[in-house]
């Protein structure tokens, strides 16, 4: 016989952790994540990501470094001036930013989805490892790191025989962060893949963000005295006391949470009360294996082969004949109510667009707390928090084909032109975004209060002029790099950096223009400048929407190949 | 005499320095159940692709009808209906609104796309299934469904690309049966499949490509004389099954490849 020689076993085997099996797995996973970067770069596309991720990164650490240097001043005033009751607000700030960073960035960050190893012998601390490992040089978790650095350097310079402690603190501290974010990821991947847990977290959403609507009218009632009496002395002192309670009590909770605990161990520690110091971290550390097991059984059950797309079956005598959503038979008609049909059932497209809202509702909050109640946040606040909602919108418009999956054929394959496809997305989107906006409107109001009237009608103006600006940029951005969705999942898409970085830039232009006109307006005291202008780039932008619309199928028609063996290539 | 349903001239895809199908002439005539055969990577996908305006050919001509078909061609395309190699499914919709969605795509009347999706999910028995997404049918219910889309709008050629592979008995035997109806009725198909017994039963004219090119073209009994004439001492050439003639095209030497790998159990 020639050639192949007989192979009488496997070559490694075993089923702990480090076995011989499980390390070769980790050696092929590492050269295979090796050689998927190295072929990336080998087409011009893959060039442009390499590039656009470079700077991508470099923006981040960039940001990174500012809020570690921040970091790093605050804890060596802390440290240097024996200041400990501010302390657990650094590891706040860096728990915060670990934690909401990667659910902000789920739709836009390219992650290697690991669960598709199971078809291979994986156990599952293989797998469970492996889930914590791959992904580990992201953003969310350099921007941490960093703010933990900027703590230690803070710290350790202010007390240098602390070095050893302080290093223990943050390390277990971060590995917290790690284990805590892919939990969250995890379960809200998991809540949202089926329709009855979606409704649930929805209405869940929706509670939250009227309880925060009520909570801050309810801790500033004695506030709206003092506006009242115009800060009698009396009340001053009244509400003094009440803030001062109320602050005690919840710093009595959170020192019991992990952010605490850290800032507790660091000043046990450097107050020479070792046992106290250990304490800390023995809760830290049951804290940590809380959190690791509460991701081991959602990893556990997809280790088991769960599967998340399954739907509910209605029983028979809950099905009917559905009617249609959209009348009419023409193909604007049938994609509108096709993207209406799978915005509910997609999880990533309603994350992006549920999520600006929550963080409007939260800055406005924030911003009317850090003025006096008399004095209204700066003037831009308003129209800025309504225009921050179309930031959601930008994995959606401007990778609008991306949710087809293999369905891009079908748009292909039919009579309809592309331009009337994407007419017909771009009208629905501009309507969810008018909803969205309207509702941001509201939210941003009744923090900030009602803005006035030429204010109100300039904001509406700049939305016009961002929302064909963008589609504009999206439809041609959506044909040139698209990308897949996977609609099932939150965490672990795949996505184009140089997408999101153009989508960026134009963002950040349309702001920059708006601002600009604002200010200009403002500066020649002519108020009622800025809608005119806003009105008059919107009319440019929307012939300009027109072009890309026009030559659509052009475009489309030189970019086939590529739209269809991105998007309808088999997982 | 009458105009072909499908005729080509020279088709050539390249794909950089590959050669994917080169030159490739053949002609199907009106109410034809052709079978495209070939190994895999002979070429079949791509050139339904090119067939069906999913794929711009490097060169060569092709006429859908007797029009020249080009992905422009909107009117040409409602008379063409596609089974593609990924099945051009949306997996977040349900059966239903899927069906509704390609009808409406196509511009049918929206009496007749509620009528005729109620048809197929009854014939291709979904109709139960009505609930479920896409996402989660099994793979032959895909198959079934991405069929039913394929002919929701009645078209007078259908291109299926490898429409039994995954499919169980039962649907197979239903799909033979709709295909049948389709040809009685004057349509014209053009299947590629790897299940040899099924095309030889189905199509009344066969070609193969290999490596890019078109190897053979004819009825089956042309391809089995042809055969014949190449194997001495075959007394009985009708007595070839496709498959016989299939390998002793494009398949020899492969069975006994396989006998070298002694080592798998």
């Amino acid at each position: 016989m020639a050639g192949i020689a007989p192979v009488p076993e496997p070559v490694a085997a075993g089923a702990g952790l480090f076995s011989p099996l499980a390390r070769s797995q980790y050696g092929a996973l590492a050269r295979m994540r090796l050689h998927m970067l190295a072929n990336n770069v080998r087409s011009v596309q893959g060039a442009f990501e390499l590039g656009a991720r470079t700077v991508t990164f470099f923006i981040y650490a960039l940001m990174g470094c500012g809020l570690s240097a921040g970091l790093c001043i605050g804890a060596y005033i802390m440290a240097s001036h024996t200041m400990w009751q501010p302390l657990p607000m650094l590891f706040w700030i860096t728990f915060i930013v670990w934690q909401v960073v990667p659910i902000a960035l789920a739709s836009f960050q390219e992650q290697f989805d690991i669960s598709g190893i199971l078809r291979f012998p994986v156990n599952f601390p293989s797998f469970y490892l492996l889930q914590l490992v791959f992904g580990l040089v992201d953003v969310p978790v350099i921007l941490g790191c960093l703010c933990c650095l900027g703590i230690y350097v803070g710290f350790v310079l202010a007390r240098p025989k602390d070095f050893f402690w302080t290093a223990v603190v943050l390390a277990i501290f971060a590995a917290f962060n790690i284990i805590t974010a892919r939990a969250i990821l995890a379960w809200i991947d998991r809540w949202m893949a089926q329709r009855r847990t979606r409704e649930i977290v929805s209405a869940v959403f929706i509670v939250l963000m009227l309880s925060l609507q009520l909570l801050n009218p309810a801790l500033y009632q004695n506030g709206n005295r003092t506006r009242r009496s115009h800060s009698s002395h009396a009340n001053s002192q009244h509400v003094s006391r009440d803030t001062s309670v109320w602050t005690h009590s919840l710093s009595t909770i959170v020192q019991w949470l992990p952010p605490g605990l850290a800032a507790e161990g660091l000043r046990e520690s450097a107050e020479n009360h070792p046992g106290h110091a250990l304490e800390s971290f023995g809760l830290l550390g049951l804290y940590i294996l809380g959190v690791g097991g509460v991701l081991m059984v959602r990893l556990r059950a997809e280790f088991s082969g769960e599967n998340l797309n399954e739907a509910p079956v209605r029983s028979a005598a809950a099905i009917g004949r559905r009617k249609w959503l959209i009348d009419g038979s023409g193909p604007v008609a049938a994609v509108i109510e096709k993207e209406l049909r799978t915005l509910p059932r997609a999880m990533p497209l309603l994350f992006a667009i549920g999520a600006p809202l929550l963080t409007v509702l939260i800055v406005g909050t924030v911003l009317r707390n850090s003025f006096p109640p008399e004095t209204a946040p700066f003037r831009l606040a308003f129209p800025l928090c309504v225009s921050y909602t179309l930031l959601g919108f930008a994995p959606i418009i401007y990778n609008n084909l991306g949710a087809e999956g293999t369905g891009i054929q079908i748009l292909f394959l039919s009579p309809t032109p592309m331009r009337t496809v994407l007419l017909a997305k771009n009208l629905f989107h501009a309507a969810i975004y008018a909803g969205v906006s309207i509702v941001a409107g509201i939210f941003a109001a009744s923090r900030l209060g009602t803005p006035d009237g030429i204010l109100l009608v300039a904001t509406a103006a700049w939305l016009l002029f961002a929302l064909p600006t963008n589609l504009a940029a999206g439809n041609l951005l959506s044909l040139a790099m698209p990308y897949r969705m996977n609609l099932g999942r939150l965490s672990r898409q795949r996505g184009s950096q140089t997408s999101a970085l153009i989508s960026m830039l134009v963002q950040l232009g349309v702001i920059a223009v708006g601002l600009a006109v604002f200010e200009i307006g403002d500066a020649l005291q002519m108020t009622w400048l800025a809608p005119l202008v806003f009105l008059s780039l919107a009319a440019v932008m929307i012939l300009v929407w027109i072009a890309v619309l026009r030559r659509a199928d052009s475009m489309a028609g030189r970019n086939k190949d590529r739209l269809i063996e991105v998007l309808a290539k088999r997982e | 005499m009458e105009t072909p349903a499908i005729q080509t001239h020279g088709l050539t895809r390249r794909f950089g320095s590959l050669t994917a199908v080169e030159d490739v002439t053949f002609s199907v005539a009106a109410g034809q159940f052709f079978g495209f055969l070939g190994p895999n990577g002979a070429g079949k996908s791509t050139t339904i692709k090119m067939l069906t305006g999913l794929l711009e050919p490097t060169s060569g001509t092709m006429e859908i009808l007797g029009e020249p078909f080009g992905a422009g061609a909107t009117n040409l395309k409602r008379q063409i209906g596609v089974v593609p190699e990924g099945m051009a499914l949306l997996g977040r919709l349900t059966a239903p609104e899927y069906l509704r969605f390609v009808g409406r795509m196509y511009g049918l009347d929206r009496n007749i796309v509620n009528q005729r999706t109620e048809e197929l999910l009854e014939f291709m028995q979904l109709a139960n299934e009505r609930r479920k997404l896409i996402t989660d049918f099994s793979h032959g219910m895909q198959k079934k469904l991405a069929l039913a889309a394929a002919v929701i709008h009645g078209p007078r050629v259908l291109f299926l690309d490898e429409p039994f592979e995954g499919v169980d008995a039962i649907a197979a035997g239903m799909l033979k049966t709709l295909l049948q109806g389709m040809i009685h009725r004057g349509a014209t198909i053009f299947l590629t499949s790897h299940v040899l017994e099924i095309v030889e039963r189905l199509c009344d004219h066969v070609a193969i490509i290999h490596q890019g090119r078109l190897v053979a073209n004819g009825s089956l009994e042309e391809l089995r004389a042809g055969v014949a004439s190449t194997l001495p001492g075959t007394d009985s050439p009708q007595r070839l099954t496709l498959e016989e003639i299939f390998l002793n095209i494009v398949g020899a030497g492969t069975q006994e490849q396989a006998q070298e790998l002694s080592w798998l159990a």
